[in-house]
């Protein structure tokens, strides 16, 4: 069985269906291609294997947790408690693959936390109906504090091999990055993953429609725990220990990397390619203003004025 | 008559929201082969009944049956199974999903687990092709006019094959030739065995399609009897418990010729080079198939969209107002189609809403009296024969008495014109009359009143002069003598060019 339903089995409608949902990412991907060239004039070594290595991995967890979050925002949800996610996937990696369970047994353990901690904030969420921003606002400080109990301070190790890698002069980074994509595709052809959308823009109308709206929505917040803990896992992976904070920035920047990428907040709208794109954006113009010399204040105040300009772009142009 | 057990029924129920009882001892019976009729005004308890039938609701008392076999527990998911099919007066659509994907919604076809986009397409268009809609599967379904989407809506009921089909108002928001589709269909669907329950105000549509009517008032069956020998007017009498004859006030030729709104070369939306005279104290009508352009067309007037145009003068000031608090300066008021979400603020009170307004003129920062406002309040609701506490939420009044609150919200500022966008889609009979009395009334006192409607009639009985508009141009503009249903649905599609008066 191929990942990506070929064509002959989905017949005239899937493709048309995918080419109609680039419509409203067409101009991002030009201005990701813009900075794309930009970077690759600033920096030349980018098409050289070990810079492609290193831009790849500077951006991969980014564009984990862009996914992890566009995933909830399409479901008319929001999760604050990413980068706490994050950091405890960081602290469980770094403690667990150096023990006796070894490195299999570690993402196991990664992978197993994220899920059920998505599940139970899912669970939360959607059982108990209460405002996803506050429950996992509150889960961010349950989640970051549990990574703090495990390792109060940074240390814990990673397999040197495992790094080597990851996060060593090799695609893997890229690699990875292209199985997640080839994944997701995948679940968006089940009728579970579809009925994000419908679940996000209409519950009730999709409720009426027999479709499993809190299966979806409950799903969605455990592959987005998945998701988050991954990252957390490569961060560690990438510095070679684990560090009870390090998740923190990602929070905002998946959000701002969504939101770059066209996802709405009121749920359904927009499309994981545009999350995707928003985080290569968001990653290649830190690397780009690095280039040119900004100062770190600097750079961020651009990277304000980018993703409001990037919002309001395509505001104006409707009228 | 039939001895087969109906496919669906319902057996003296009874639901109360709240302590208010809204359905008492109802019963009906959804034979196979027939269109069957669910008349009421707004809030006589159509909604809950279906609801009911459909699983989405529980009832108080008695029971549902299916197949003459009484189902204790009705879920939406049973109500599926047994082969009810629903299509809500709400629509039930995913904007950012393709047409084919909103139609299989909840009953995608598998292969591998994953979506079977081959056979989707297939069953899709099948399904698509029984009301007409021929656009792509694979476009979006955010990109259609709402009655496209309606058509959409039904689509997806075909769909599932269904033995049973619900329509609530199915078409308030199609066209004529849209109707007309469906119309057909129905009566083919009818000679395939299917029950159909189908809920309307339109009593032409239904004197023409149905078979059975079931007439609710108050949450009481006040009729449950074959339509043969029943004529409109005792059908209007048993939902209102009197006659209809005066529906439409009686129209009466104005003489006025002062210019309200004169605008040449007007573009706005979809409107394109639209030149237009409105005469104080004549009601106008727009007409067309929907999606046309019409709306376009009043919220340009109006500043809430951007318009352009060589030469307007409007109340006297030359120059379009470009803006929704410059067009009230200048005296025009607006009253969206969609009360719900744009009419009105559903969770506010309803005084707040009558109210919001005059808020917009009052200086920002002075202290708001109360004592006026409940004064102000209290007149409307009393004008308007809007009964009950105004400092209920908006969304407790059933759809009539919203868009009278809709209405009302205007009363106070004295507009000269008003620009009314289907005021009476989805408006019980009732509350109709008490609209066109207002509008007439309005019109008497030398105002400008710009009526778009899809209710045909409507246009023919109550307005001085109808504009058509047909693919964002006004393709005719019939005077009173010329009014006919006949007349404006040829000229909305395009059958007829002439007949533009002067």
């Amino acid at each position: 069985m191929s990942i990506v339903p070929s064509a002959k089995s989905t017949g005239a409608l899937y493709w048309p269906v995918q080419a109609r949902r680039n419509i409203g990412v067409r101009s991002l991907f030009l201005v990701v291609l813009a900075f794309l060239i930009a970077y690759g004039v600033l920096f030349p070594g980018l098409f050289a294997a070990s810079g492609f290595a290193k831009f790849t991995q500077s951006w991969f967890p980014l564009a984990l947790v862009a996914m992890a979050q566009a995933i909830l925002m399409l479901t008319g949800g929001i999760s604050l408690a990413i980068g706490a996610t994050v950091s405890l996937g960081a602290v469980i990696a770094a403690t667990t693959m150096a023990g006796p369970f070894g490195v299999a047994g570690g993402a196991a353990a990664v992978a197993l936390t994220g899920l059920g901690i998505g599940a139970a904030t899912g669970f939360i969420v959607v059982k108990l109906r209460l405002p996803a921003i506050v429950v996992t606002l509150a889960g961010s400080f349950i989640i970051g504090g549990a990574a703090l109990l495990i390792l109060p301070r940074p240390g814990g190790a990673i397999p040197a091999w495992l790094s080597d890698l990851l996060a060593g002069d090799t695609p893997a980074a890229f690699v990875l990055l292209v199985v997640i994509v080839l994944l997701w595709k995948l679940y968006l052809a089940t009728p579970l993953g579809l009925s994000l959308y419908a679940a996000g823009e209409n519950p009730v109308g999709a409720y009426r429609s027999g479709v499993p709206v809190d299966a979806a929505r409950v799903a969605a917040y455990a592959i987005s725990g998945l998701l988050s803990t991954g990252a957390g896992l490569f961060v560690a992976a990438q510095t070679g220990s684990g560090d009870p904070v390090i998740g923190t920035a990602f929070t905002l920047n998946s959000i701002a990397a969504a939101v770059l990428g066209g996802i709405g907040f009121l749920g359904g709208q927009g499309t994981m390619r545009g999350a995707l794109a928003g985080s290569l954006l968001l990653s290649l113009m830190i690397s780009v203003m690095f280039f040119l010399g900004f100062t770190p204040v600097a750079q961020y105040v651009a990277q304000g004025l980018i993703i409001i300009g990037a919002v309001a772009i395509p505001q104006f142009r409707k009228v | 008559m039939t001895t087969v057990a109906p496919l669906l029924a319902a057996r003296g129920v009874s639901k109360a929201f709240f302590g208010n009882p809204v359905l008492r001892g109802v019963s009906i019976a959804l034979q196979p082969g027939r269109v069957h009729a669910l008349l009421g005004e707004n809030g006589a308890g159509k909604s809950t009944l279906i609801n009911l039938l459909s699983g989405a609701l529980r009832p108080d008392g008695g029971e549902i049956e299916v197949d003459g076999r009484a189902v204790p527990r009705m879920t939406p998911a049973l109500a599926r199974q047994a082969g009810i099919a629903v299509v809500q007066q709400e629509l039930s659509l995913t904007a950012s999903l393709s047409i084919a994907e909103n139609v299989g919604l909840g009953a995608y076809p598998k292969r591998f687990g994953l979506i079977d986009y081959k056979e989707l397409a297939a069953r899709a268009k099948a399904a698509c092709a029984l009301v007409g809609l021929n656009e792509p599967l694979s476009t979006p379904v955010g990109h259609l006019a709402l009655g496209r989407r309606q058509m959409v809506e039904i689509a997806k009921a075909l769909y599932r094959k269904p033995r049973v089909l619900i329509l609530d108002e199915p078409t308030s928001s199609l066209s004529s030739t849209e109707t007309k589709i469906l119309t057909d269909l129905l009566e083919r669907l009818r000679g395939e065995g299917i029950a159909i329950l189908y809920i309307s105000h339109r009593l032409n549509e239904v004197m023409a399609l149905c078979q059975h009517v079931t007439v609710l008032k108050d949450g009481t069956c006040t009729a449950d009897r074959s339509l043969v020998g029943t004529d409109a007017t005792g059908l209007v009498r048993l939902m209102v418990g009197r006659d209809p004859g005066d529906l439409f006030p009686k129209w009466q030729p104005f003489v006025s010729t002062t210019t309200a709104i004169s605008v040449r070369k007007f573009s706005a939306g979809l409107m394109r080079d639209v030149d237009l005279d409105i005469r104080a104290g004549e009601v106008l009508g727009i007409g067309g198939l929907v999606g046309q352009g019409q709306e376009d067309l009043l919220l340009g007037l109006y500043g809430a969209i951007p318009g352009r145009t060589a030469s307007a003068v409007v109340n006297g000031i030359s120059g379009l107002p470009g803006g929704v608090p410059k067009a009230n300066a200048l005296g025009l008021a607006y009253v969206p189609a969609d009360r719900k979400r744009e009419g009105l603020h559903l969770i506010h009170p309803i005084l707040t809403n009558m109210m919001l307004p005059a808020f917009a003129r009052l200086p920002a920062l002075k202290l708001r009296s109360r004592k006026t406002e409940r004064e102000t309040g209290k007149s409307l609701a009393a004008q308007l024969a809007i009964k009950g506490d105004l400092q209920r939420p908006a969304q407790a009044l059933s759809g009539g008495n919203q868009q009278k609150v809709a209405l009302a919200k205007w009363m106070p500022h004295d507009p000269l014109v008003l620009l009314l966008n289907d005021p009476t889609r989805g408006v019980d009979v009732e509350t109709k009359r008490e609209i066109y009395l207002m509008l007439r009334t309005f019109a008497a006192a030398g105002k400008a009143v710009v009526l778009l409607s899809s209710d045909t009639s409507e246009l023919v009985h109550l307005c001085d002069r109808v504009a058509v508009v047909r693919e964002g141009r006004i393709t005719a503009t019939l005077e009173r003598a010329a009014l006919s249903e006949e007349a404006i649905v040829s000229a909305a599609m395009g059958a007829e060019k002439q007949k533009v008066a002067a």
